[in-house]
């Protein structure tokens, strides 16, 4: 309640694995505390005040049984004001700590939860596409953000919540022991009933809790697709039915909670009436106690005072459990991020890498994970410095996939890959991604500016570098003619351009960076001819001297390369020159001949 | 406050009453239910008090006093859950309607809306906004047996001893003060703090969905760069979060303390002194402790309603926003195809359009005109950002024209209810969604209650059936974000057959192969030739082979047709067209 609303489960996402195990969560608490390095002493020191004030919070009804014995049965003005005064520096020393001890355990708690963050995303980024192949999008975000903020709620309060809830009920109970064993046992006989409740409740609001998140992830995915996709739905008149299911998915949302409310419904009422009964019990047979001159009567007052402030923390204590253990499970998930180990691995001791070399491919075989064909068998190829290389064939025979092992973006299960004579394995990240860049199939545009796209491929670049590579592609008022030019937010996911234009940007970052080979995957598909040639004349020129390795589908791109390779059936084909390979009567003939059929030339 | 802003506040307690009203009678009922409670509980250190100062100390019955004690347990106990269930069960309900209706509008809203709402806003206008009404609905029986409660309370106080009373209950109202006030200040550093989050995880979104261009360019540390930054601003605005929290809950903890000091000082004073019972102290102890809750919490609804109320204001701007693109008022009916009557013509007609970007000189389309017999089809060819897909746009009636007119079968589109012309459009749109669903459900997204095999047909024409027999569960297998991920030329196989499903008087195909490679292009065009055959089709295509598909061929240039003839003759006689399609007798040319 004091969280003051967190983010409601936002975007999470169902797991199978929501429950540990104990020693899975051992572990999980040991990584924490190892990690938590440089705030152990603040968390340390957060606990000590906690401690201070749960033993405050149980000085009151201390206080309030002396005063009533020893001040007011015994008509002792003097130690009943002693008792008031004692009582008010407890509450100013509870006041101070309390203050003390916010500060501190968030200040732990959130640095914590930082580091976190930071960790895993620089892990998750250090991963090879083959992780991001396997993880769906969806998956890796809830990480970051449901995942970590399930522990935020814990580090604002509930944590601190837990533990003085546990810590009160301790010392309560010993409290009560000292001051009266029979009371103390009086007072246990709801006990055994509250924690066999407790126990049933919890194990049932756990499941209908995960009932609730796995309905609002679907219902939220529902509400979506229902935004994202509304330019489809429209375009096929399927409004209706799609608010249909919608009502459908929210429905059931709906009775998911309801059927949570149920499960707490009689666990409340009955945590209301236990605390009311117990305090009978204590008048009741505490009564017939002090008839019988056993206990005192001011130990009776203090025992109903001392109960009503127990159940509250007994609630507590079952419904933070769960919260408690989700957060065990989330940290779970993201240490196994923290801890996958890169399939494609940084040399500890890179080899610098020449500013130009030949670009060697020799013999490598690779099978994507999970598939048990190759989707290259043994495949050698050089791509000597300052020249053009293009990669043609059917589709799914492996270019892209060439393409992505050149530039080390999956290693080879078998053979290697060098550039200048040096293995790409030996090289470091930085040296590497400085001189092989990749301008992938599908070009990506972040949210932003059309500037802050271009700069995604060299965020240092000044303004007038920019302008220049603008103009050495011949594309600076092409961009200049939007309508607030370069400034142009190109909404999510760029839908506010043409098909055109996003490929345009996102093969304008190319111009940008200054590689010694360039690798482009086919990025050129939704542009007119006209703009496509352009664009790959002027890259031409802007490579010139550099090497080009390109995918491409287009007779004319190919035409214009020193070298073909075709790509067939994982494996290269042919190799040549065009002329060769039109000699040769194989693939590469079959191909240009289609080519000519479609193609006016 | 200003005039206008108490005007936006009042509007917006107008529209939670409007909310609540629907579930008057639930709600009355967990109010009534909640005054039981009240009364069971309100008892119990009235029955205490009299339990030790007539049972104990008096050694009267126990069991009597014992007894009665248990009977308000029982009824405190029954009607607290019976009020926590209603309390649930309407605020969810709140909840669900509204966004049921949030939902609806939003399906219904036009394009153009839609081009500048963003995802995540329209989302959490859904989802958090939606949590703050449900925050407050949820505490309206509490709040209402919690204010009976305070002034029962208080009047008892006050009838056993008015001066301990005043001076107990001096530091309750600072516990609704603060709690208010506590309430106010923490909201916007809450709001903060999920302004960062939701930053941060638009960042890690993009670098996941992006990873291709990240990796690419070896961009992972300016992503990371944006990333730490997020990381430092949301501890940052935890942190102010934090001390605004230490700042006021110790207080709000301890305040009632302070009362329990009095009673015990003063009223201790007067058991000393006689004027007072024991067990009345204890009462008197007891009521204090029991307002505490009850106090905050008013306090707290208090701030909560006010959010609930600038929460529906915010869902108000959704919900009363009125669709541009609507159904006419007497909608007219298109014509049914008959023996002599062939449908699918289509006509642009002087037609000027420009999208809402806050320049009005700039248009797209200006003055374009073009006819379309029944069962002709046409090609448009353009430059990039020439307008093509703006044409396809406007047929569908994502936006209206700024001047012309498009009628279909010689209605004006604006005279036709919206359903009835999207359902005789059928489109294959560039970038290609598939939905979170079946390969079957996704092809015969059009008409769900299409058989097998007309999904297969549709399938096999478009050169998908191959392929999808191939994936782990063919027909069955989910696509989408959380399904199985298809290659572009793929997806666009399946969209293809979408369209095929629909079979509609009018198809058209907006660069629909452009992932797909040659040699199965070739395959999938000679398909589609069977499917526009007697259909009016717009083909938006960049290959010489799909536009000869056409009958006929227009150049889009400039906002208006520039020219039209056959591939061949554009050919022979454009130069523009010629550009466009690259179509020069040598490459070399350019350079
Ligand atoms: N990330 C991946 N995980 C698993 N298999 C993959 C992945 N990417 C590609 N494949 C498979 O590897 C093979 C080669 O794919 P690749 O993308 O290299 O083909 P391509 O020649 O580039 O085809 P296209 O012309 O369609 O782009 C195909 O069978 C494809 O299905
Ligand atoms: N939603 C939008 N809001 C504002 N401007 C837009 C929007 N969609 C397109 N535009 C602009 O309108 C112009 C025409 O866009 P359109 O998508 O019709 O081009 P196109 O001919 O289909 O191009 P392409 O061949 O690249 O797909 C472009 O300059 C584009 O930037
Ligand atoms: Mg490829
Ligand atoms: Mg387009």
């Amino acid at each position: 309640m004091w969280s003051g609303g967190g983010r409601g489960g936002g975007r999470s996402v169902v797991d199978e694995d929501e429950k540990l195990d104990r020693s899975q969560t051992r572990v999980v608490l040991i990584r924490s505390i190892k990690m938590a390095g440089e705030f152990r002493r603040t968390a340390a020191l957060a606990m000590f005040y906690v401690v201070i004030t749960v033993l405050c919070a149980l000085a009151g009804p201390v206080l309030v049984r002396h005063g009533i014995d020893s001040g007011i049965n015994a008509k002792d003005a003097r130690v009943l004001n002693m008792t008031v005064i004692a009582y008010l520096v407890v509450v100013a020393v509870a006041y101070v700590i309390g203050r003390l001890q916010y500060v501190a355990l968030n200040s732990a708690g959130e640095g914590f939860l930082r580091l976190l963050r930071i960790r895993v995303f620089t892990q998750m980024q250090r991963q090879s596409m083959a992780f991001f192949d396997r993880e769906k999008a969806g998956v890796l975000v809830a990480r970051m953000t449901a995942d970590v903020e399930s522990m935020s709620e814990l580090v604002q309060w509930g944590l601190m919540q837990f533990l003085s809830s546990f810590l009160l009920l301790f010392f309560a109970f010993f409290l009560l022991l000292s001051m009266s064993w029979q009371l103390t046992l009086i007072s246990l006989i709801v006990f055994p009933f509250l924690i066999a409740a407790s126990v049933k409740f919890q194990r049932d609001s756990s499941r209908a809790y995960l009932e609730v998140r796995e309905k609002v992830g679907a219902n939220l995915s529902a509400l979506q697709e229902g935004i994202t996709g509304v330019r489809v739905i429209q375009a096929y008149a399927r409004e209706d039915e799609q608010i249909r299911r919608f009502k459908e998915s929210n429905r059931e949302l709906f009775r998911s909670h309801l059927y949570s409310v149920k499960v707490s419904t009689w666990y409340f009422g009955l945590i209301e009436f236990a605390g009311i009964a117990s305090s009978a019990l204590i008048v009741g047979l505490g009564g017939f106690l002090v008839h019988r001159g056993s206990v005192s009567l001011g130990t009776v007052v203090a025992f109903v005072l001392l109960l009503a402030t127990l159940f509250d923390p007994v609630q507590q204590l079952s419904q933070l459990y769960n919260t408690l253990q989700s957060a065990a499970a989330s940290l779970h998930k993201l240490f196994a991020i923290i801890d996958a180990e890169p399939d494609v691995e940084e040399s500890t001791h890179p080899t610098p890498l020449p500013s130009t070399g030949n670009l060697v491919v020799e013999n490598i075989t690779f099978a994507y994970a999970g598939s048990a064909k190759p989707a290259l068998d043994n495949v050698s190829v050089t791509l000597t410095a300052g020249t053009r290389l293009a990669l043609v064939g059917p589709t799914g025979a492996g270019k892209s996939t060439l393409a992505k092992l050149m530039a080390r973006l999956y290693d080879p299960q078998e053979g290697s890959v060098s550039f200048g004579g040096i293995n790409l394995r030996d090289a470091s990240m930085e040296d590497l991604r400085g001189r092989i860049v990749v301008i992938p199939q599908e070009g990506f545009l972040f949210d932003g500016s059309v500037r802050d796209n271009l700069l995604i491929a060299k965020p240092d670049a000044t303004e007038a570098e920019l302008l220049a590579a603008l103009d050495r592609l011949g594309l600076r008022e092409r961009f200049e003619a939007l309508p607030e030019g370069l400034n142009t937010e190109v909404r999510e996911r760029g839908s506010r351009l043409s098909a055109g234009e996003r490929q345009l940007v996102a093969l304008s970052r190319a111009a940008l960076v200054d590689p010694a080979v360039l690798v482009l995957d086919e990025a050129t598909s939704n542009l007119d001819p006209g703009t496509e040639m352009l664009i790959e004349a002027a890259l031409e020129r802007l490579m010139v001297g550099r090497s080009v390795i390109v995918v491409a589908h287009r007779l004319s791109t190919v035409q214009r390369a020193d070298k073909i390779a075709v790509v067939a059936d994982a494996q290269i084909a042919e190799i040549g020159t065009h002329d060769e390979l039109v000699a040769l009567n194989g693939h590469y003939a079959l191909l240009a001949a289609t080519w000519n059929k479609t193609q006016p030339h | 406050m200003t005039n206008e802003a108490k005007g936006v506040t009042r509007e917006g307690w107008r529209l939670l009453f409007a909310t609540l009203k629907l579930q008057q009678r639930a709600l009355i009922m967990g109010a009534c239910v909640g005054l039981a409670w009240t009364l069971g509980k309100v008892a119990v250190p009235q029955l205490t008090k009299l339990a030790i100062d007539r049972g104990i100390e008096k050694n009267g019955s126990l069991l009597l006093w014992t007894m009665l004690i248990l009977a308000a347990a029982v009824i405190a106990g029954v009607f607290a859950g019976w009020r926590r269930y209603i309390a649930f069960r309407e605020s969810r309900l709140t909840e669900t309607m509204l966004r049921e209706r949030i939902f609806a509008q939003i399906q219904g809203l036009h394009v153009g809306y839609h081009d500048k709402a963003q995802t995540g806003q329209l989302m959490s206008r859904s989802s958090s906004d939606l949590q703050q009404v449900q925050g407050f609905v949820v505490n309206i029986p509490i709040f209402v047996s919690q204010i009976t409660m305070v002034i029962g309370v208080v009047v008892i106080l006050f009838f056993s001893d008015p001066i301990l009373a005043a001076v107990s209950l001096f530091p309750l109202p600072f516990i609704n003060i603060s709690a208010r006030s506590f309430s106010h200040k923490i909201h916007p550093a809450v709001m903060a703090v999920q302004q960062e989050q939701a930053q941060l995880a638009n960042i890690v979104e993009e670098s996941v969905s992006g990873i291709r261009v990240v990796k690419g360019f070896g961009a992972e540390a300016v992503q990371q760069g944006k990333l730490n930054i997020e990381a430092d601003d949301i501890r940052r605005e935890s942190m102010r979060a934090a001390r605004i929290r230490s700042r006021f809950l110790p207080a709000i903890d301890l305040l009632p303390s302070l009362g329990l000091v009095a009673v015990l000082g003063l009223g201790g004073h007067r058991v000393i002194n006689g004027d007072m019972s024991l067990g009345g102290l204890v009462a008197f102890n007891t009521y204090l402790t029991m307002l505490i809750w009850p106090m905050r919490n008013i306090g707290m609804t208090v701030a909560f309603a006010q959010r609930a109320a600038s929460a529906l204001l915010r869902v108000n701007e959704i919900l009363s926003e009125v669709p541009a693109i609507a159904d006419a008022v007497e909608p007219r009916k298109l014509p049914q195809a008959g023996l002599a009557q062939p449908v699918g013509a289509v006509s642009f007609d002087n037609v000027v359009f420009g999208y809402d970007i806050g320049h009005a000189d700039i248009t797209v389309l200006n003055g374009l005109s073009l006819t379309i017999a029944p069962g002709e089809s046409v090609a448009i060819v353009g430059a990039t950002g020439s307008g093509k897909s703006t044409i396809t746009r406007l047929l569908l009636r994502f936006y209206d024209p700024q001047s012309g007119s498009i009628t279909l079968d010689g209605v004006d589109l604006r005279d036709l209810t919206l359903s009835d012309l999207r359902r005789a459009v059928g489109v294959v749109f560039e970038d290609t969604l598939l939905f979170n669903d079946t390969v079957s459900a996704n092809i015969a997204f059009a008409k769900p209650e299409i058989n097998q095999e007309i999904v297969i047909r549709a399938a096999k024409l478009a050169g998908a059936h191959e392929f999808i027999m191939q994936l782990p569960q063919q027909y069955d297998t989910v696509l989408g974000e959380r399904g199985f991920s298809l290659s572009g030329g793929q997806r666009q196989r399946i969209a293809i057959a979408r369209a095929i499903v629909a079979d509609s008087r009018v198809l058209v195909l907006d660069d629909a192969t452009s992932a797909v490679d040659p040699t199965k292009e070739h395959e999938i065009r000679d398909a589609l030739a069977t499917v526009m055959r007697g259909r009016t089709t717009l083909v938006i295509a960049h290959r010489p082979a799909t536009i000869e598909l056409a009958d006929r061929a227009v150049l889009l240039d400039n906002g208006v047709i520039a020219a039209v003839g056959t591939h061949h003759e554009l050919l022979a006689t454009n130069e523009k067209y010629r550009e466009v399609l690259a179509a020069w007798s040598s490459p070399q040319v350019v350079e």
